[in-house]
């Protein structure tokens, strides 16, 4: 799987969960730009991303992720 | 050593600079490193040097064991993993919680075993809490390796080690392993010179003053009727902030000096508008940790990842942290109504329920004065009657300034000083906290605004001059006793 895949992939998922089928996430898209996105709708979205791409984050990593670009480059590298 | 002290100012703090930078301006890396590290166990020593071992032994073996972890070889990591983390929360738990819990035990089975009485050593849950980390991402595979030597400045450094921000070794250990933060910079230290001064201001200016209205209202005799309650309670609530947040400013100020940069640890709490928001922006590094190190492990041990145990998750994490700054059930009851304000606020949040801005501000103000009377006081009856004072229970002296004063009096009520004293300045005071809280720009703010200027330069210096006539009343943090 590529970048782009991931990408495509992670938007679809969070379009979902926060329920906009139109949201515009990018690189550099963070949990301070969508509406909704706190602790509770995070721990939705790493548990999804680790059932999706069938990956396990460790506690440590999570603290780092910054954006979805960051997200998208933790997948890679253990996928 | 405090850092409000002269000797840290005038003869620790200096010493500490020019040894550093002056040993690695000659080359000697290696030797700068173990003079910070040897200075900070000094530092951490000046207290009570019975603790030394304590600490020393805790880096000791959390490296030995996290090495050990690392290691290609390790079987067994699970009861490694399990060993540490027992051999970190044993060591806490001893001495900081033996006794509460003795007391329970002997509440519950009508026991009289002695109590340990031991004195709390300073700053041990912070370095516990750090050292967990540390251990649980070595566990997993994700802690980056070490020398010995950066671990154990990673968790002395003496800015940082006793109050926070609590730091993660991640944005520790590449700052203290970099070739380029071991020359001295001027526009580093300008800067941290100038945060470490707004945060002693804070702590002498502010907290201090605030201290006195405060410790009056929580005193034993404490007369708490309705006026009184409400201005030591407003009082404590700034006196705490200032205090804690001049803390990390200063400890920030300090780590900026020697080109560290630490995590912020404060924005602004008293803006917030609900408690999410207010964790958000209140000892920030603590709540990162929590959501990280409890929260997240809790809710992945749940049956399934539904709203209800997201929710009890977030309860019984915030009870952990509660727990976590004291041993006493005042602890336990201020760490459960923090989680029930979180839980309130995500159901709000699901059923869309949305308050006028003014509104959700000060039921969220009032929620985190409530919380930090139960934080402040030495045992639930203390709290209690404080809240009776606050609702009126206790009675009522209304402040002499007060119009239809003979209306008042007429109809059988009292008029008179209703604090022990200067209760114009309180009022005073309080008024400013709010305005400085809500209205003025905060330490991070001002932090990225900072561009050295001869008014910076003499209004600092001001500053300085003022803390420095203050300083003759040494007065300790309120986060040292956690």
């Amino acid at each position: 799987m590529d970048r782009s895949e991931v990408m495509q992939k992670q938007t679809q998922i969070l379009r979902d969960i926060f329920g906009d089928p139109n949201l515009v996430v990018t690189e550099d898209t963070s949990a301070n730009d969508v509406d909704g996105w706190d602790s509770i709708a995070h721990m939705q979205v790493i548990s999804t991303l680790e059932k999706e791409f069938k990956v396990r984050f460790a506690l440590g990593e999570l603290q780092s992720l910054k954006n979805v670009g960051e997200m998208a480059n933790l997948i890679l590298k253990k996928i | 050593m405090l850092f409000n002290s002269y000797i840290f100012i005038f003869a620790f703090l200096p010493a500490i600079l020019i040894g550093y930078f002056g040993l690695n301006r000659f080359g000697k890396d290696k030797l700068a490193k173990s003079w910070l590290l040897l200075c900070s166990l000094f530092f951490y020593s000046y207290w009570n040097i019975n603790y030394l071992p304590l600490i020393l032994g805790s880096i000791i073996v959390n490296f030995a064991l996290t090495n050990r972890l690392q290691s290609e070889l390790c079987q067994n990591r699970k009861l490694w993993f399990f060993l540490g983390l027992g051999f970190n929360l044993g060591l806490l738990g001893f001495f900081k919680y033996a006794d509460f819990f003795l007391a329970n035990v002997n509440f519950v089975f009508s026991t009289d075993i002695q109590y340990l009485r031991f004195l709390l050593p300073l700053g041990i849950s912070f370095f516990t809490l750090q050292q967990v980390a540390y251990l649980v991402d070595a566990y997993e595979g994700v802690a980056g390796e070490k020398k010995f030597i950066d671990y154990a400045l990673f968790v002395s450094f003496f800015p940082q080690l006793i109050a926070g921000p609590i730091v993660h070794y991640s944005e520790m250990m590449p700052q203290l392993a970099s070739k380029e933060n071991k020359r001295f910079n001027s526009s580093n230290f300008s800067l941290g010179l100038y945060i470490f001064i707004l945060g002693l201001f804070k702590k002498v200016i502010f907290a201090d003053t605030f201290a006195g209205w405060a410790n009056d209202g929580f005193a034993p005799d404490a007369d708490l009727h309705f006026f009184h309650a409400w201005g030591a309670s407003l009082s404590y609530m700034f006196q705490l902030y200032f205090d804690f947040s001049g803390y990390s400013d200063m400890a920030i100020g300090l780590g900026r000096m020697m080109n560290i940069q630490l995590p912020e640890n404060f924005n602004s709490p008293y803006k917030a508008r609900n408690i999410v928001e207010f964790w958000s922006r209140w000892h920030i590094t603590l709540t990162n940790f929590i959501t990280t190190y409890v929260f997240t492990p809790l809710v992945r041990s749940m049956p399934k990842m539904s709203f209800g145990f997201m929710m009890l998750s977030s309860f019984l994490a915030m009870t952990v942290a509660g727990i976590w700054h004291g041993a006493g059930w005042t602890f336990v009851v201020y760490g459960m109504w923090h989680g029930a304000g979180i839980v309130c606020t995500h159901w709000w949040k699901r059923r869309k329920i949305k308050l006028p801005y003014w509104f959700s501000w000060l039921i969220t103000f009032n929620f985190v004065n409530i919380s930090f009377i139960m934080f402040r006081a030495t045992d639930l009856s203390t709290a209690f009657n404080f809240y009776k004072g606050m609702l009126g229970l206790n009675g009522v002296v209304f402040p002499k300034g007060i119009l239809a004063k003979e209306t008042i009096i007429e109809v059988g009520m009292k008029v008179g000083h209703y604090m022990t004293n200067d209760e114009n300045l309180n009022l005073f005071m309080v008024v400013l906290g709010i305005w400085v809280c809500l209205k003025a720009k905060n330490s991070m703010q001002l932090m990225s605004d900072f561009k050295p200027s001869q008014t910076l330069a003499f209004k600092t210096a001001g500053m300085f001059v003022l803390c420095v006539f203050g300083l003759n009343k040494l007065s300790e943090f309120i986060y040292f006793n956690f």
